[in-house]
């Protein structure tokens, strides 16, 4: 349990333009409960957080969080991250949701199948692939893969050297994280697909969000 | 004719048998030839000789009287099944080569399924064979006019589009063959290179040729079914799209020997795939929808630089419409300075340069200005200032100079609003351009009439950079290199300007003191034809009528000059008062 802490400005000081947001920002996150901060909006980088809050939202939370004294510690333990929530130990791991982080995220990817965990592409390396690409609506626009209803066609998988900037960032990115015998399901931003432009005179519309599910046969 | 029981035949005896065989079905007897053919005794000379009767059969089923088909046909059946197939192959080959100019298309059609016929009985030995035949059929398609429009497409007078058609037929049996999935046989690979190097020479010829319309324009197109066809094949035969596109840039481990390359991947062949792919949409949708538009672009540069380095209007046209359709995918300011270090990135605008200046045709010359903007737009901050640098040492021309000054300007402008500021075209590296912008190439010696739209845009540009940039920010640094322009540019101009309005004064007191004379000599049979020079060239002769038009045109074109160096001036010199 945390100790009841002392208030270090009075209103006057708060108000007051020599006392810069910042302050005030890392004072209540560093001392008050998680629910508290996502209720006022106060999550994340004290930096972004400076940008979006007005100095009299920033007076309001802080008086409130005297006033209601959630400080951090005194609530019970709902820290617990979604991530941890949905481990699961079964034979057959279905969702595990990695998200990667690099600023703001341009794709998600999801592990369908796991790969060796052993041999990821580096830079410049070979790498093949199946796979099929669909549009947020469903739609598939593109696959590989040989179907198994019609007579088969002749098809390889897709071969190319990865992490060049010869696919669409999204794939770049997303397969360097899977391993040899991987499928994952890659959800791209249009930023790291085909962008405010899509492509003109075909399947892919401008601002396209495509979903690729992708089996990574080979690398080198 | 007797029948002929031994083996051992005599130079005589084949002679006999071929001379008699042909003048016979040439007579119209092939009834008659038919039945000795197909006589059991007459079994092994038929297996040797028979295929010399080709030549004369052939002709009689082109020329198509009734009478004589079903025999002839049944002839050449006959002898399809029981000579030799290397034999017959060269025999029909031969019919092919030498097929009058006339009728290359119906003996091609004729002959196609024998040829088929003859080459799959040659079971795994058939690939060279197969690569020869084609050869040949492709060689004399060849020669057969292509049809541009619509209409010349559907009436299909000289019959290029049933060749094609029928060609396509004709190959099937060999692509299914050679598609055997797995690791092919080194069998299967012989004839995989032999299709291979069918479809690099059909991309070139006839499609490179062809303008496919469109599935709107022209529903049931054999043309169009042709390249779409072609690019199958090279898919059924393992030929991933992107590999043979970014062939290029990319090393293909297996082939050995640069000429094996040149043959097996032309270039010519690879730039008309990339046409037809991201033109004409052909199997588009068999081309992976993964790759980056800017790596697409890169692929592309090298096939549009050779399109642009022809001067044939099809292949130009071909050039920009596949740089075009190329850059459209990009987001503007997208491609890094890094792409200008790729030869093709200075080949392409070189070329296109080339058109804009020298193509007599208008829409290619306009199109061709309109791509270069397209591509000036989709390079970043940093490109766009290398190219502009570029451009003005290497163009050469008074009108592309003036057309990039004006694109400095307009990044200048862009990059003086407000959150826009760039390094580029602001502050230190800014300097550097403008000098390169703001000077006259020869002094007060330059030609200002030639260099017209250069001054123009430069001076405009320096009016624009006084009046923008306010003299206490200084954000382009243009107030504090003034003194230096004023030396290098304005200077000068103002002396040149001095120095042409003289002479050009002077040449149009002339020419009306000597259209006076004339006059005054009223002399009929003499021609008015005086000589003018300008700028120590001796102008074609003119009447005097249009001597002072140019003379006049010129004075006035060096008033504008000069009312724009006077407005600077004055801006100058307001700015500069206390």
């Amino acid at each position: 349990m945390a100790a009841e802490l002392t208030r270090e400005w009075s209103d006057e000081q708060l108000k007051s333009d020599d006392l810069p947001k910042k302050d005030i920002i890392k004072f209540i996150q560093d001392n008050s409960a998680h629910s508290f901060l996502a209720e006022h909006k106060l999550m994340g980088n004290i930096k972004n957080v400076a940008k979006t809050a007005k100095k009299e939202q920033l007076i309001i939370a802080y008086n409130d969080l005297f006033e209601s004294k959630r400080f951090l510690g005194s609530e019970p333990i709902e820290d617990v991250t979604e991530h941890v929530k949905n481990v699961k130990i079964d034979d057959k791991p279905k969702e595990v949701v990695e998200v990667v982080d690099e600023g703001p995220p341009k794709f998600f990817k999801s592990v369908l199948k796991k790969g060796d965990k052993t041999n990821f592409p580096k830079k410049g390396d070979n790498v093949s692939c199946w796979y099929t690409g669909s549009l947020e609506d469903g739609t598939v626009f593109d696959t590989n893969i040989p179907a198994t209803a019609r007579k088969k066609k002749q098809s390889k998988p897709l071969s190319f050297k990865v992490g060049l900037g010869r696919v669409i960032r999204g794939w770049d990115e997303g397969i360097l994280t899977m391993s040899k015998g991987e499928t994952a399901k890659l959800e791209i931003e249009p930023e790291w697909a085909y962008g405010k432009k899509g492509l003109p005179d075909s399947k892919i519309p401008p601002n396209a969000k495509l979903i690729f599910e992708v089996e990574l046969v080979a690398v080198d | 004719m007797q029948a002929i029981q031994d083996d051992n035949y005599t130079t005589e005896d084949y002679d006999v048998f071929q001379i008699a065989g042909r003048t016979c079905i040439e007579d119209g007897e092939s009834a008659q030839v038919l039945s000795i053919v197909v006589d059991e005794e007459n079994k092994n000379i038929v297996r040797c000789m028979g295929w010399n009767l080709l030549g004369p059969l052939v002709q009689i089923l082109l020329k198509k009287e009734e009478k004589n088909l079903p025999h002839c046909l049944a002839i050449l059946t006959h002898l399809l099944e029981v000579c030799s197939p290397k034999e017959l192959l060269v025999g029909l080959l031969e019919q092919v080569e030498e097929a009058h100019p006339d009728s290359i298309a119906e003996t091609v059609i004729l002959l196609l399924q024998p040829l088929q016929k003859v080459l799959l009985r040659l079971g795994g030995r058939k690939a060279s064979s197969v690569g020869m035949a084609l050869s040949t059929l492709l060689g004399q398609v060849a020669r057969l006019p292509v049809p541009q429009t619509k209409e010349q497409e559907e009436d299909d007078v000289f019959s290029l589009c049933r060749c094609c058609s029928a060609l396509l037929v004709f190959v099937r049996p060999f692509v299914e063959e050679a598609k055997q999935s797995g690791t092919p046989t080194p069998k299967e690979d012989e004839l995989r290179t032999e299709l291979l190097k069918f479809c690099m020479k059909s991309l070139c010829e006839p499609l490179l040729e062809v303008q496919l319309k469109d599935p709107e324009t022209l529903a049931e197109s054999p043309l169009r079914n042709f390249a779409t066809e072609i690019l199958g094949i090279l898919s059924d035969i393992g030929e991933s799209l992107p590999e043979l596109l970014c062939h290029g840039l990319l090393r293909r481990r297996e082939v050995p020997g640069f000429l094996e390359e040149e043959v097996c991947y032309p270039k010519e062949s690879l730039a008309s795939l990339a046409y037809l792919l991201f033109v004409q949409h052909i199997a588009m949708d068999t081309f992976p929808t993964v790759f980056s538009s800017v790596f697409v672009l890169q692929c592309n540069m090298e096939y549009i630089n050779l399109f642009l380095s022809r001067t044939e209007e099809s292949r130009l046209q071909k050039g920009l419409d596949l740089y075009e359709k190329s850059l459209v995918r990009l987001e503007d300011n997208s491609l890094p300075v890094q792409l200008m270090e790729l030869k093709s990135f200075f080949s392409v605008p070189q070329n296109l340069v080339k058109v804009m200046t020298l193509c007599p045709i208008q829409h290619l010359r306009t199109k061709a200005l309109k791509v270069l903007q397209l591509s000036i737009n989709k390079f970043d901050t940093e490109a766009k200032y290398k190219f502009f640098q570029c451009m003005l040492k290497t163009s050469h021309h008074a009108g592309v100079e003036g057309y990039i000054i004006k694109n400095i300007k307009n990044q200048i402008d862009f990059a003086l609003k407000p959150e826009k500021g760039n390094e580029w075209f602001m502050g230190v590296h800014l300097l550097p351009l403008l000098r390169q912008v703001l000077c006259l190439p020869q002094g007060p010696e330059t030609d200002l009439l030639q260099n017209l739209d250069r001054v123009m845009e430069s001076l405009n540009l320096l009016r624009y950079l006084l009046i923008r940039d306010k003299e206490w920010k200084n954000q382009t640094g243009i107030w504090t290199e003034l003194y230096k322009i004023e030396e290098r540019f304005m200077k000068p101009l103002r002396m040149g300007l001095n120095m042409s309005k003289a002479h050009y004064e002077a040449e149009l007191q002339n020419t009306k003191d000597n259209s006076k004379k004339t006059n005054a000599k009223e002399s009929q049979t003499q021609e008015s034809v005086c000589s003018l020079t300008v700028g120590n060239e001796k102008m074609p002769n003119m009447t005097p009528e249009m001597q002072l038009q140019v003379l006049h045109s010129a004075l006035h074109t060096f008033d504008m000059i000069e009312s724009v160096l006077a407005r600077i001036e004055e801006i100058i010199e307001v700015k500069e008062k206390p």
